[in-house]
C-alpha cells in the first residue's frame, strides 16, 4: 500500500488561489475605510444569520413555515439593505449617487429597516 | 265582423252532433288460424278479460257513425289505449279508419306495435277514443287484456357508471410536530451564534479605529 501522499509545497493551482485571495484580503483591510468595514461586518453577520436559519429549514423541518419565511426574509431584506446603504455611502461611488448625501441614504436605510422589521414581525406568527 | 260569428255559431251547432261505436267484434285467433275466442263488445259491460298468447293474433272490428244509426263517418283521430293501471303504463296506437267509418285494427303478438306499453301480469285496460273537429269527442272502455310479460330492458352501457362506489376514507395529513426539544435547542443557540461572530468583529474594528464604534462600545 503507498504510503500518503506528503505535500509540503502546495500545487500550482491552489497557491494561485491562495495568493489571490491573500493579496485580496490585505488590500481590503489596507484600502477600505473603517465606516465601510462596519457595514461589511453588519453584512457578514446578515449572511450568516441567514444561511443558518436555511441549513436548519433544510436539516431538521419548515414547520412552522411562516416563521422560517419571516426570518429568512428579515436576513435577506436587510442584506439588500445594508449593501445599498454601503454602495450608497462609498466615497468611491460618489459619481453614481449626486443627489443623495450619505445623510439621506442612511435615513432610507433605517426607514427601509423599520418596514421590514414591522412586516417580519407580523409573519413571524 | 259579423260573419265571422256566424261560423262560430255554425261550428257550434254541428258540436253538437255525436259519434256512436257500432258492432265492435273481436276475435283472438292462433298463428294456423283456429279460433279461441270470438264476440261481439257490449259499450255498457266488459266481456271476460282476454287473454293472449306470445304467437296469438287480436283482430278488432268496429264501425263509426254519426249518433247510432246516422251514416258512417271518419272522425279525425282514432286510437286505441292500452292503459296498465297498476304501472301507470300506457300506449296509444291510432287505428285507420275509412271513409265509410269502417275499422279494423289487428294485434299480432309474434310482431306487436312499438306502441304496446311494457307489461307485467296485470291486465291492461284497452279503451278507444274518438276525436274530431265537427263531433264532440268520445271514448269507450272496451275490454281488459292480458298480454305476456314484457322482458326487463336491456342494460344501458354506462349502467356500470351509476353504482354505488366505495365509500372514500380520506386520511388527512398528520399534523406537522416540532422537532425534539434537544434540537429545537441546538439550532436555536446556531442561529443565535451570528451575533456572537458581529460582536467579535465590531470589538476588532474597536482596536482599529476606536472613534468608529463609539456609539456601540463605550470605552471603559
Amino acid at each position: 500500500m503507498a504510503g500518503p501522499k506528503s505535500s509540503s509545497k502546495p500545487s500550482p493551482a491552489s497557491s494561485e488561489t491562495y495568493v489571490a485571495v491573500s493579496t485580496l484580503w490585505t488590500s481590503y483591510l489596507d484600502q477600505t475605510p473603517d465606516r465601510l468595514k462596519f457595514i461589511d461586518a453588519f453584512l457578514a453577520f446578515t449572511v450568516l444569520s441567514g444561511v443558518l436559519q436555511f441549513v436548519y429549514c433544510v436539516l431538521v423541518t419548515n414547520f412552522p413555515f411562516n416563521a422560517f419565511l419571516a426570518g429568512f426574509a428579515s436576513s435577506v431584506g436587510q442584506f439588500v439593505l445594508t449593501a445599498s446603504l454601503r454602495a450608497q455611502v462609498n466615497p468611491e461611488n460618489r459619481s453614481e449617487f449626486k443627489e443623495v448625501s450619505p445623510e439621506r441614504a442612511f435615513a432610507d436605510f433605517a426607514l427601509g429597516s423599520i418596514v421590514l422589521h414591522f412586516f417580519v414581525f407580523n409573519f413571524l406568527g | 265582423m259579423v260573419w265571422q260569428f256566424s261560423w262560430l255559431l255554425l261550428a257550434a251547432t254541428v258540436q253538437a252532433a255525436s259519434l256512436s261505436l257500432q258492432s265492435p267484434r273481436f276475435t283472438i285467433s292462433t298463428p294456423d288460424a283456429t279460433q279461441l275466442r270470438s264476440d261481439t263488445l257490449s259499450l255498457t259491460k266488459k266481456p271476460e278479460p282476454l287473454t293472449l298468447g306470445p304467437t296469438d293474433t287480436l283482430k278488432l272490428t268496429f264501425q263509426i257513425t254519426e249518433s247510432d244509426e246516422g251514416k258512417g263517418v271518419q272522425p279525425h283521430q282514432t286510437f286505441l289505449r292500452f292503459y296498465d293501471k297498476a304501472s301507470g303504463e300506457e300506449g296509444i296506437q291510432p287505428v285507420r279508419v275509412t271513409p265509410g267509418g269502417k275499422a279494423k285494427f289487428e294485434l299480432n303478438m309474434a310482431r306487436p306495435p312499438a306502441s304496446i306499453p311494457p307489461t307485467t301480469h296485470n291486465p291492461l285496460e284497452v279503451s278507444l277514443i274518438l276525436g274530431s273537429f265537427v263531433h264532440a269527442p268520445a271514448q269507450y272502455d272496451l275490454f281488459d287484456l292480458y298480454l305476456p310479460a314484457s322482458h326487463t330492458p336491456a342494460e344501458h352501457p354506462d349502467e356500470a357508471s351509476f353504482h354505488v362506489l366505495p365509500a372514500i376514507k380520506h386520511t388527512f395529513r398528520p399534523e406537522q410536530k416540532s422537532p425534539p426539544q434537544f434540537v429545537s435547542a441546538i439550532f436555536a443557540a446556531t442561529v443565535l451564534s451570528p451575533w456572537l461572530v458581529l460582536i467579535g468583529l465590531v470589538r476588532f474594528l474597536h482596536q482599529i479605529d476606536p472613534q468608529l464604534t463609539d456609539f456601540v462600545i463605550k470605552v471603559e
